[in-house]
């Protein structure tokens, strides 16, 4: 218990102090980031652009950890879900579907399939998938006029 | 560390009591064992009732209401909900209110709501077009 209590501690100090090193020097750490960009899986810097077509492709290809494409699940476009309890992604908003699958990336969201399914994705995955079914017609709709 | 796990366990538990009086206090409608499902997802028992789901969704609309409104920090549009699949709402509503699903304003939405709430608000917003 005291070792933990002192590696968080210990955490906390590191990650203030990088914070803070981060804060004084952000000119160099971007020039920093702009080079390794490249090779990197994910940036704190936010999404690249995403581009339509290499998320259609990427869509329609199984992923090694289910088996499954997006479309096997979610159907054609994204708008005809296998099962009943997953989402229509057709037309939904990029950006929230983009970080959808961040929070299963990291984990701070959960589901059997997904989890597993977005561990493995890029940034750059990421944001071509959200570019794909974002640019599809949509069964989805705000909440503007519906009262 | 004990001590502080057990006030944890503790608040937890308490924080529980008013969710399972309100379960318990719930339409007497449903039959609470009955699982209707057309498919495999583990989902609700209680039927929603639309009009009632309209009612409850007029807060909704500040954020889900409004075209490209969005979340800041970090920055990405509120979902569209309006059309999704009733069980996909169903279940995220009730992570929301879990806490396995993570987000301060929806956690704090659905901590309010019953299990019958939850089936209302998800047959109104389904059946949008």
């Amino acid at each position: 218990m005291t070792n933990s209590r002192l590696r968080t501690a210990a955490l906390a100090i590191a990650l203030l102090g990088s914070a803070a090193l981060a804060a004084c020097s952000s000119d160099t750490a971007e020039t920093a980031h702009a080079d390794a960009g490249h090779a990197a899986r994910s940036s704190s810097a936010g999404l690249p652009s995403g581009h339509v077509a290499a998320g259609e492709q990427l869509a329609m290809t199984k992923g090694a950890a289910t088996g499954q494409s997006c479309i096997d699940c979610h159907g054609a476009d994204g708008n005809a879900p296998i099962d009943a309890s997953y989402p229509k992604l057709g037309g939904q908003y990029g950006s929230y579907l983009a970080r959808a699958l961040q929070m299963y990336r990291d984990g701070s969201r959960e589901h059997a399939l997904m989890s597993s399914q977005a561990r493995g994705l890029t940034d750059q995955q990421i944001a071509d998938l959200a570019a794909y079914f974002g640019s599809r017609d949509s069964e989805l709709s705000t909440l503007q006029g519906a009262h | 560390m004990r001590p502080l796990t057990i006030a944890a366990c503790f608040a937890l538990g308490l924080a529980a009591l008013p969710a399972l009086a309100q379960d318990a206090a719930g339409p007497t409608t449903s039959t609470p064992e009955a699982v209707t499902t057309t498919d495999s997802a583990p989902v609700t028992s209680v039927e929603g009732n639309a009009d009632r789901g309209r009612a409850l969704t007029y807060t909704c609309q500040g954020c889900h209401g409004v075209e490209g409104y969005k979340n800041a920090y970090p920055n990405y549009h509120v979902p569209k909900i309006g059309g999704q699949s009733l069980p996909y709402l169903v279940n995220a509503l009730n992570d929301y209110r879990s806490g396995a699903r993570k987000h301060p304003t929806m956690q704090a939405q659905a901590q309010g709501f019953s299990e019958q709430d939850i089936a209302d608000i998800a047959v109104f917003l389904s059946n949008l077009k």
